[in-house]
């Protein structure tokens, strides 16, 4: 953090043009994924992510079985081809299990897993292409694909970073400001309640600039419901496959 | 692998025999015939190639990456070629997480010797400095699985070599982002998927087909030549060998069209 | 009649009102799943997760054979049993049944009564919240795919469905797709029609 050299604000304007509070061009899919329950595709940026639910299905392994409620199980997960730097390791790392543990406490909250005892729902998130943000992104895209699979939930969720660079408040951080920022804070949250679902920081902030950005959030998380709740309207409106790119 | 898919169920075996007794597929198709292809080029912008592959509703990505690596000891001026494949199990109820079973590596494997055989990738040509070589590394990543993995694979590795771009060179280190051109593959390797369902073999089989497949082998031909083959379960004569063959290189005619453009 | 799509965390009325797929918070009650909503405020979902009711007629496949009875699989979370004491008849690994669910425990297990083993047929999986609508309004979809195509089909709540072999299989599964993916709309039974008279 903290790295000044890189400049990340010039009149104003952010490296790739965008004004302080603007957030990245989003495409939500739903029901991406037939074989899937439940399915999502979201390009946020350079990132491109899939997500596909399960369930509620057998919990495997049987002991692990909650006797009241539905174990929700969230895996996410990094391809080696993601960014543009060498080609990465499959398989689980230390952040992409710390990244599953964060987003499955997100679902946990939301989905009324009462209603399914001794059964597991199944998260999975694949990051196809990354540039920044991908936990938000996987967030937003999970909650998509929960409502393709019926699982029943309280509320709708949707996530977005705020940060700080070049001593400016910030929306939806680029790879670049998340690299080199000053402070980096993602962000989930309920739609109609506007509880944080999901919280994680780092850098050096105010209590005056938190509260600032918590407001830049909850905008952001606004406009992303209506990009979710879109992508679904389309997905059962059009009602047979249609073409789309990934 | 579901337990449901390893009881074959004679309820479903049985009616699918005498559907094709009637000379009928489930799906309306002859037995030869392909569910409908589509590849779009180049989805992945962090590799330096990538595809995607749809048949019917199998969806496969392949993305091409480089990596200045070590090269092998006994082959110290040659590149390394890499094909790695993932079952997601965001794909299909029946994927499981953890590391590759048997059915990941084997369609990686097939995959990889179709190319190394068809010698579309120039390994020779990777050498960078004593020591150091280009690493070609492939992805395969099973987005949606209907059936038929293996050809999809096929056909999104190829389609991905054929939009890979050669990265600079500099002081032995890639610049990344910068290219010098096009791998520019010389032939198109493309399988084709038989499987023997009662006395019949059925081209390009859904999961369906598969549930109750009896013999499955895939026939990889480039142009001319027939670059590899791989029987699963099941058994087959030489004379299927060979009448399959011969339907694998005019499938193979029609794939290359397509992924021609 | 107006209906729009509402996604879960929808508030549909003040107070309690007991709905499926509904919950209860802040003195209303809110969706739970995706549905539609029509100007008089009924809530009609689009995407459920099947729970097994006893009375439910579901369809599934034998697992295993024991002392005791049949182990079933019936798509879902939970596992089905037959036990020897109620059926007459012998089943084999890998037939299929059509039965009534007489009993389902805490634990969610299913016991599984009046048997009937299904002859070799079709079987295909069709979302549990859209069967319905493959049903109609007092059987008329069903009863017009079985009709125009000739044969017996057996549908479970639980989302499998069992065509017989005597039927024009490929027609129905055009059908059927199409059902599947046009479940909520309207004019889906002229469409079928159309299709089936070809």
């Amino acid at each position: 953090m903290g790295g000044q050299n890189v400049q990340l604000i010039v009149d104003g304007k952010r490296l790739d043009g965008r004004k302080p509070d603007e957030m990245r061009n989003i495409r939500i899919e739903a029901g991406v994924i037939p074989e899937a329950d439940g399915s999502a595709f979201i390009e946020w940026g350079g990132n491109k992510i899939i997500c596909g639910v399960y369930g509620p299905r057998e919990c495997i392994p049987r002991h692990g079985a909650n006797p009241y409620k539905a174990t929700v199980k969230c895996r996410y997960m990094m391809s080696p081809f993601a960014s543009l730097d060498e080609h990465g390791r499959s398989g689980p790392s230390r952040r992409s299990n710390e990244l599953s543990k964060v987003i499955r406490e997100v679902f946990e909250n939301l989905i009324i897993a009462e209603k399914f005892p001794n059964t597991q729902i199944d998260i999975f998130i694949d990051v196809l292409q990354a540039e920044g943000g991908t936990r938000t992104a996987s967030v937003t895209a999970a909650a998509v694909a929960l409502v393709n699979a019926g699982i029943p939930m309280k509320d709708m969720v949707s996530a977005v970073a705020s940060g700080k660079a070049g001593d400016v408040l910030l929306v939806d951080l680029g790879k670049e400001e998340d690299n080199f920022g000053q402070s980096d804070m993602p962000i989930a949250m309920s739609h109609s309640d506007k509880n944080i679902q999901l919280l994680q920081m780092d850098g050096l902030l105010t209590k005056d600039e938190i509260a600032q950005m918590l407001d830049q959030v909850e905008k952001g998380c606004d406009e992303l419901n209506e990009k979710q709740a879109d992508a679904l309207k389309r997905f059962y409106e059009r009602g047979e496959e249609e073409k789309f790119e990934w | 692998m579901d337990i449901k898919d390893t009881i074959m169920s004679h309820v479903r075996r049985d009616v699918m025999n005498s559907s094709l007794e009637k000379g009928v597929r489930f799906d309306g198709r002859k037995f030869e015939e392909f569910r409908p292809i589509e590849i779009q080029r180049g989805p992945i912008r962090t590799a330096e190639g990538s595809a995607i592959a749809k048949v019917g509703n199998t969806t496969v990505l392949a993305a091409c990456k480089f990596d200045a690596v070590t090269p092998f000891p006994d082959r110290p001026e040659e590149g390394v070629f890499m094909v790695n494949s993932e079952l997601l199990p965001t794909a299909s109820p029946t994927f499981e997480t953890g590391p590759p079973d048997e059915n990941s590596i084997e369609l990686a494997r097939v995959v990889d010797r179709a190319i190394r055989s068809a010698e579309i990738v120039d390994v020779k040509s990777f050498f960078i400095e004593k020591g150091k070589v280009l690493g070609l590394f492939v992805d395969l990543y099973v987005l949606n699985h209907a059936g038929n993995m293996t050809d999809a694979a096929t056909m999104a590795a190829t389609a991905a070599l054929m939009d890979t771009k050669l990265p600079k060179i500099e002081n032995s280190a890639i610049i990344r982002g910068e290219y010098t051109g096009m791998l520019n593959p010389k032939s198109i390797p493309v399988s084709t998927t038989f499987v023997k369902v009662g006395e019949n073999w059925l081209v390009d089989p859904t999961r369906d087909e598969e549930r109750v497949q009896e013999t499955s082998v895939t026939i990889s031909t480039t142009e001319e030549h027939v670059c590899t083959m791989q029987k699963r379960q099941g058994y087959l004569t030489k004379a299927e060998l060979l009448d399959n063959i011969d339907i694998a290189f005019k499938r193979g005619n029609d794939i290359r069209r397509i992924l021609k453009g | 009649m107006e209906k729009r799509i509402v996604l879960p965390g929808e508030r549909i009325a003040d107070g309690r009102i007991n709905a499926p797929n509904t919950y209860y918070r802040e003195n209303g009650t809110y969706t739970a799943v995706i549905g539609t909503l029509d100007n008089e405020n009924r809530f009609v979902p689009l995407e459920t997760a099947y729970k097994p009711f006893v009375g439910d007629t579901v369809i599934g496949m034998v697992l295993d054979v024991r002392h005791a009875g049949y182990e079933v699989d019936l798509n879902l979370p939970e596992g089905g049993f037959i036990p020897t004491r109620d059926t007459k008849i012998t089943l084999q690994l890998g037939d299929f049944v059509y039965c009534k669910i007489k009993s389902v425990n805490e634990v969610g297990d299913v016991d599984l009564g009046e048997v009937r083993r299904l002859p070799k047929g079709k079987i295909i999986e069709f979302p549990t919240s859209k069967v319905p609508r493959l049903i109609g309004r007092k059987s008329s979809m069903i009863n017009m795919l079985k009709e125009r195509a000739g044969g017996e089909i057996m549908v479970g709540n639980n989302g499998y469905v069992w065509i017989s072999e005597k039927s024009d299989i490929p027609l129905l599964l055009k059908a059927i797709g199409i059902i599947r993916a046009k479940a909520h709309k309207s004019g889906l039974t002229d469409e079928i029609a159309r299709l089936l008279e070809r």
